[in-house]
This record gives structure tokens, sequence and C-alpha cells, in this order.
């Protein structure tokens, strides 16, 4: 069920990446296409065997993982600058790219880089979940460098909310405000995964439906902009109007 | 208030007698799944009475009363001026302030084209605002359950389901079939107005009130235009960014 869950996502984020490889190539908003390859990357990392054949070539320390830290590190912060600009929220713009939102992404990043160089990260394993299994010390590492990995894509979704709340509320177009939907909900399931380490241990699949739902619902919200902008945004005609200006 | 399936099949019955269900549906060009779908679930649209009384020739305001839901309307009450008034468009209202001589002096625009028909883009909205004493709305609200900002919504929206028209005329006191109107489920001559109506009461409308009337008619479609260009504007950018 999981690993359907994992696949389907990586076909439909790679698709939507491909889809979008020709507008990228004529240089329009090239961002998203980085967005989309970004998360496809970041899926095909977090599913077990490309995982572990990828972290095999690179020397079987797990090196894998904090590459894929900082993939969703960077396709996060896109979609944060991108969605913060395009739905008007520039309090939201200012906390991500000003100097509040440098000081979380730096920290958060030196406390993932030194968790990692603390621990003994050999056993390629996905989420490193082998050396979760192994115990002591480096198990407990593991779980500070897992919550310290979450950390910045919940400050970048806790920051996207209000807007996504505000454009929901709006009169704008339905597609966008359904892509805002989305993306609300993708950002609370982010959010929620700050609370991975109170979960009880049973709740494994729950944690993978919470990741998937948040992935999915940014990719497909996101894609439905861009649908819709190819549905009804070529002709820049606005309605009739009788003001002149 | 949807009609029920039973109610209708005995109207349908007393218009048409010798009709199939097939043969309704193809004068009144009504499409047979939908009628067949009002059937089954009960409950049948005012709008296909309307359609269906049309067809055959029936009025469909005498049709509808009898109907226990709308068993009001069958005590016609003739539209007052405001209503009247309120039915005209806005660039009818404002041709019409530009032919004062009070307004115009030179009077350019002495030419009156006739007035387009009811209802218009904003037709629900004004009607409401032609018949409010300040508490309607509270008292609709309160008379129908229905929430004020889900009617504020449909008003918004220029439309207005034809159950709340009547418990709004009711909870205004005028004449049944007005909100019908507006809502553009019957026209005025099958609402009882005559043809002159409209214009009538626009030319006895005084001066100031006629142009303030028009001023305020503006200033709302301002703001929409406004809005519409806001949410334009953002919508741009949100393609400009994520499309």
């Amino acid at each position: 069920m999981i690993e359907i869950l994992q696949w389907s996502t990586l076909a439909v984020c790679g698709l939507i990446a491909v889809v979008r490889v020709p507008s990228a190539v004529r240089g329009e908003n090239r961002t998203l296409f980085w967005i989309f390859a970004l998360m496809t990357l970041a899926i095909l990392l977090s599913i077990e065997a490309p995982y572990v054949a990828i972290d095999q070539a690179l020397g079987g320390f797990n090196l894998a993982n904090l590459i894929l830290r900082f993939v969703i590190f960077a396709a996060i912060l896109c979609v944060g600058i991108r969605v913060t600009r395009g739905f008007g929220a520039t309090d939201g713009y200012r906390l991500l790219t000003g100097r509040t939102g440098m000081a979380v992404l730096a920290l958060v990043s030196l406390a993932v880089v030194g968790v990692f160089l603390l621990m003994d990260s050999r056993g390629s394993s996905s989420g490193l979940a082998q050396i979760s299994i192994r115990g002591g010390r480096d198990a407990v590492l593991v779980e500070y460098y897992g919550a310290a990995g979450r950390a910045y894509p919940a400050y970048v979704s806790l920051v996207l909310l209000p807007a996504m709340v505000r454009a929901l509320r709006g009169s704008l177009p339905l597609p966008i405000r359904t892509a805002a939907f989305l993306l609300a909900v993708g950002a609370v399931a982010i959010a929620l995964t700050l609370f991975f380490p109170v979960m009880p241990s049973g709740w494994g699949p729950a944690k993978f439906v919470v990741n998937y739902t948040a992935v999915l619902c940014f990719v497909v919200g996101l894609a439905l902009i861009w649908a819709a902008r190819v549905r009804y945004g070529r002709s820049p005609a606005r309605p009739g109007t009788f003001t002149e200006k | 208030m949807p009609l029920p399936a039973k109610a209708f099949q005995r109207w349908l019955h007393g218009i048409a007698p010798d009709a199939s269900t097939a043969d309704v549906c193809r004068v009144s060009g009504i499409k047979r799944t939908t009628l067949a779908q009002q059937l089954v679930r009960g409950k049948v649209a005012e709008t296909t009475v309307v359609s269906i009384s049309r067809a055959y020739g029936v009025n469909p305001v005498s049709a509808l009363a009898g109907f226990e839901a709308y068993s009001l309307l069958a005590v016609p009450a003739p539209p007052t001026r405001c209503e009247l008034v309120s039915q005209i468009s806005t660039p009818d209202l404002l041709r019409a302030v530009l032919s004062r001589s009070a307004v115009d002096p030179a009077g350019r625009s002495a030419e009156r084209p006739p007035l387009s028909p009811a209802p218009h883009a904003t037709s629900v909205k004004n009607w409401v605002e032609a018949i409010d004493d300040g508490e309607l709305r509270h008292r609709v609200s309160a008379a129908t359950g229905v929430a004020p900002q889900n009617y504020s919504a449909q008003l918004t929206a220029n439309r207005l389901s034809p159950e709340l028209a009547i418990a709004t005329s009711l909870a205004a006191g005028v004449g049944p079939a007005g909100g019908l109107v507006a809502s553009g489920l019957i026209t005025e001559a099958e609402a009882g107005w005559p043809p002159d109506a409209r214009q009538t009461a626009l030319d006895g409308l005084p001066d100031g009130e006629l142009t303030t009337l028009a001023g305020d008619r503006l200033q709302a479609l301002g703001k929409t235009l406004k809005r519409q260009e806001h949410d334009q504007e953002q919508t741009n950018k949100i393609w400009e960014n994520l499309g």
C-alpha cells in the first residue's frame, strides 16, 4: 500500500516536471520546473530501493539522506517564495527571505549537518531506519536529526498558511481557490510532521500518509494553478470595464 | 422550496391530461433526464413548472399559485414604485438621468430608447434594497432559517431561490411576485405588471431622487468593478509567479 503511494507520487511529480521542461526551456518560470524536479528527486530518495542504490554509490554512509534534507529545503523555499509572491503575501515573503527566514534556514542547516556528523551513519537505509534499530546514542541522534530536518519545512508551511486561508475566503477564480485549499492542506500536513516525535510508535503508516498528503497536495495544487493559466490565462483581456484610466 | 412530485403530477394532469412525459419534455424544452430525476427525488423545481406552463399557454404565476407553498401568489398585488424602479438596469437609469433637463440643461440626450427588460445584472440586490426597511434581511433569515451570510451571498450573485423570493416579499409586505421577476423566474408581464409600468414609475421620479438613486447604483457598480479588477490583478500575479 505504502509502496504504491510512494511510486505513484513519484510518477505524478516526475510527469509534471517532464511536462514543464518545454516551458522551462522557453524561460517561463524556471523556478517552477526546479520545484517539481527537486520534489521528484526528494521522493525518489525517500523510497527504499533507489535510496539504497544511490547511497551505496555515494559511499554507503547515508550521505544521500543529508542531500535529501537539503533538496527538501531548497524545494520548500522555492515554493514559499513563489507562493508568497504570487498570493501577494508580502509579510510572508519577508519572513522567508528576510533576516528571520535566513536565520532559521542557517540554524536548521547547521543543526542537521552537525547532528549528521556526530552520529555513526554507516549502513544505507532510507529514513535512517537501520541506525534507529541499532539503538544507543546514534538512535537518539537520529531522532534529533529528523526533527531538525522537519523544522524548516514546517516553518515555511506555517508562513504560507495565513495567505492560503486568505485566498480561500476571497473571491478569486475557483481553480485558484482550489489550489489554495490544497496548498493549505499540504501546509497543515507538513506542520503536523513536527508532532512525529510524540506520536506512538505504532503510527508509522499514519506518518507516511501525512508525508505523502503534504507532497501530493503541494504538487497537485501548484499544477492546478499552472493548468488554470493554460486554460484561462492565455488572453490577457479583462472583462469589459466602464472605467478609463 | 421545490414542489412535491405528487402535487406536480396532479397539476400536470390538469393542464395536459393526455400528454406523455416525453411529450411534455419536448414541448417545454426540459431535458427528460432532468424531469425524471426531479420526479424520482419527489422534488420538482419551480423552473420546471414555469417552463411547462409557458409551453401549454398557462400563466406560470397562477400555475405556481396552485401549489401550497406558493398559494400567496393567488392574491396578486401591484408592484410598488420602488420595486418597479429597482428593475430598471443601471445603464437605463443613467440614461434617464441624462435626459432630465435639470441634470443636462442642453438636453443633448433627449431620445429615450425603450427600457431593457427585467431582470438586469444586479436586479435581485436592487429589489431587496428597494423594499428593505433596514431589518428586512433579519426578518427573512428568522422566518426561513437561512443564515444571513448565505442570503447575502445569493443577493451578491444576483440569485434568489423562489422560496426566499416569496419569503422576502412577505417579510417586506409587498406583492408576492416581485422577487420572482427580479430573479428572472417569471417575466414582468407574467407577474401582471403593465407593460409601461417601469417607464411610468421612472418618469414619476423627481430629479433629485432619480439622481441620488443613480449615484448609489454607480457607487455599487464602482465597488464591484474595483473588486473585479483587484481579483484580476491578483490572479495575474499568481499566474505570473506560479503559472
